[in-house]
């Protein structure tokens, strides 16, 4: 049994995404940052797909009633173990009775806890992922709380896993997204399209923190949409990592909430970038860098291929 | 029907330009063709107005050979005998503390609540698209003398089964969420049960009439 000491600022159960039923509108509300998230069910021994903890802010703090290994993966962090400092993307074992903390964050934003054994949370409709909106998935629904017991199935105790630093990413801003030209990018002015790709001054944007789980905002200088155009379009399908532009110009970066839009999709970022937008947090800089499909497919190919390589099999 | 790429693993296919039924029932018979082959390479299908967005799995197959697939398909989709839609009826609650913004469509229509009520609910109502947020209908074609604009700045949270007019839509909100449409009404009818199957008691296609309560 895992026991909520301190939350964080917020923390919710995630998993892979929910995934089949997007025809009527079930969004995926996956871990925002899978590197991580599959990387720490392998440092902990558990399957694809097992349910973790997304945890934002300083101080998380959860009592280990069995001994069981553990891992922290995603945002860099200083973490105890009782009093022993843990590392980051290392396995570790803890005792029963013992208390896991994360102190502080130092880089990126959202950081992951997993722990060997199946955390007992709800799994609904095909996923263990909190949907916030709806309340369902996960620990009931919620966010966890002070107090919160969360029972774990067969916990067990592994040998010593770890991730190599090199394939750990930096996540300090100044974030560079890189993104795929979107369905309505010809509703903007050749002018706004090179300003927002010159990776110059005029170029930036800045996180808000307006920001959520279902988008994030950014602040700046609006894109300018050229004259007579419908600046909204018929509602139709969006994916992950969809940059729309509402009317007031200002982009926002759409998660795994959503899934349809209406508003005009200036471009889709690069699926090689969507773990580092977890990692956006309200002030950050934010710089797009216009690339071609089948660049964006050859990026994913080569962060999967490090995916594996990371694997010792 | 018009074939491009959306994202890496997106592929997108337009069927018209315009909110219409016609248009609306070709995507649904291609959607749910499409569906009854429950490929594994094929994590989502997301039909809507006038086009319909594949999410598949690249691992599994490629934009190329999924487009030549479904361009192979052309033929028997056309044939393909899609079930009879069905028709409910939703118990609304009009105006007043379920409708805030019905003073707005009534001065905006320059009819009173009761006309403006009257014609909400004489039209029988067609699903285009579910979803946004689980289970929220987006239906059509609402009479244009109630037609209103959305808000200019979307309010953070109506409740759960609100209805809502936004151009010429009329949709519910099947949860607590933010929302840009004008609100004129409350049903108490549950829309989605995640722990339920199919989960959502209105569909793609389906036909929806309001009864004033």
């Amino acid at each position: 049994m895992i026991e909520v000491v301190s939350p964080a600022w917020f923390s919710i159960v995630v998993d892979g995404g929910r995934y089949g039923y997007a025809d009527v509108g079930v969004p995926g509300s996956a871990a925002l940052d899978q590197f991580a998230y599959n990387l720490l069910n392998y440092l902990v021994g558990n399957e694809t797909g097992a349910p973790v903890l997304e945890v934002m802010g300083n101080d998380f703090c959860v009592r280990l009633n069995a001994e069981m290994t553990c891992a922290i993966t995603g945002a860099q962090v200083t973490a105890y173990l009782d009093d022993r400092p843990i590392t980051p993307w290392v396995s570790f074992t803890a005792h029963k009775g013992s208390t896991l903390r994360v102190k502080e964050v130092l880089e990126g934003f959202r950081y992951y806890v997993g722990f060997s054994g199946l955390m007992e949370v709800d799994r609904i409709i095909r996923s263990f992922s909190t949907n916030l909106e709806c309340r369902f998935g996960g620990f009931r629904g919620r966010p966890l709380i002070k107090g919160d017991r969360i029972a774990l199935k067969d916990p067990k105790v592994i040998g010593e896993r770890f991730v190599p630093e090199e394939v750990v990413l930096s996540l300090d801003p100044p974030h560079v997204l890189r993104i795929i030209e979107g369905p309505e990018s010809h509703f903007f002015t050749p002018g706004t399209i090179n300003r927002l790709f010159e990776k110059k001054e005029h170029s930036w944007y800045i996180v808000s923190s307006k920001s959520n789980r279902i988008g994030i905002r950014l602040e700046g200088k609006p894109l300018i949409f050229k004259k007579g155009v419908d600046k909204s379009i018929i509602s139709e399908g969006i994916l992950p990592g969809t940059v729309q532009v509402p009317g007031d110009g200002l982009p926002i970066l759409m998660l795994y909430e959503r899934t349809i839009g209406g508003y005009a999709r200036l471009g889709m970022v690069a699926k090689v970038d969507h773990d580092r937008l977890a990692h956006l947090k309200p002030k950050d800089r934010v710089l797009f860098q216009l690339i071609g499909i089948d660049e964006a497919e050859r990026l994913w190919r080569q962060k999967v291929e490090m995916f594996y390589r990371t694997l010792p099999q | 029907m018009d074939y491009s790429r959306y994202g890496e693993d997106g592929v997108r296919i337009i069927f018209g330009n315009t909110i219409d039924l016609e248009t609306n029932n070709v995507i649904r018979k291609f959607y749910l063709f499409l569906k009854s082959l429950q490929r594994k390479d094929i994590i989502d299908i997301i039909p809507s107005f006038r086009s319909c967005l594949i999410h598949f799995n690249s691992r599994r197959t490629s934009y190329d050979d999924l487009v030549s697939f479904l361009k192979d398909k052309e033929g028997e989709i056309a044939s393909f005998q899609v079930p009879e839609t069905r028709s409910h009826e939703i118990p609304v609650q009009y105006g007043g503390e379920y409708g805030p913004d019905m003073e707005f469509v009534c001065s905006y229509s320059g009819l009173n609540e009761e006309e403006v009520v009257e014609i909400h609910a004489s039209t029988v109502y067609a699903v285009f698209a579910v979803g946004f947020i689980p289970g929220f209908p987006y239906m059509g074609t609402l009479d244009k003398r109630i037609y209103a604009p959305r808000l200019e700045t979307p309010r953070l949270k109506v409740p759960e089964g609100s209805v809502g007019l936004a151009q010429l839509q009329t949709g519910i909100y099947s949860f607590e969420s933010p929302a840009g449409w004008r609100i004129i009404g409350k049903t108490h009818i549950q829309l989605f049960d995640p722990t339920k199957e199919p989960y959502s008691l209105l569909r793609m296609g389906d036909m929806v009439r309001f009864i004033p309560v």
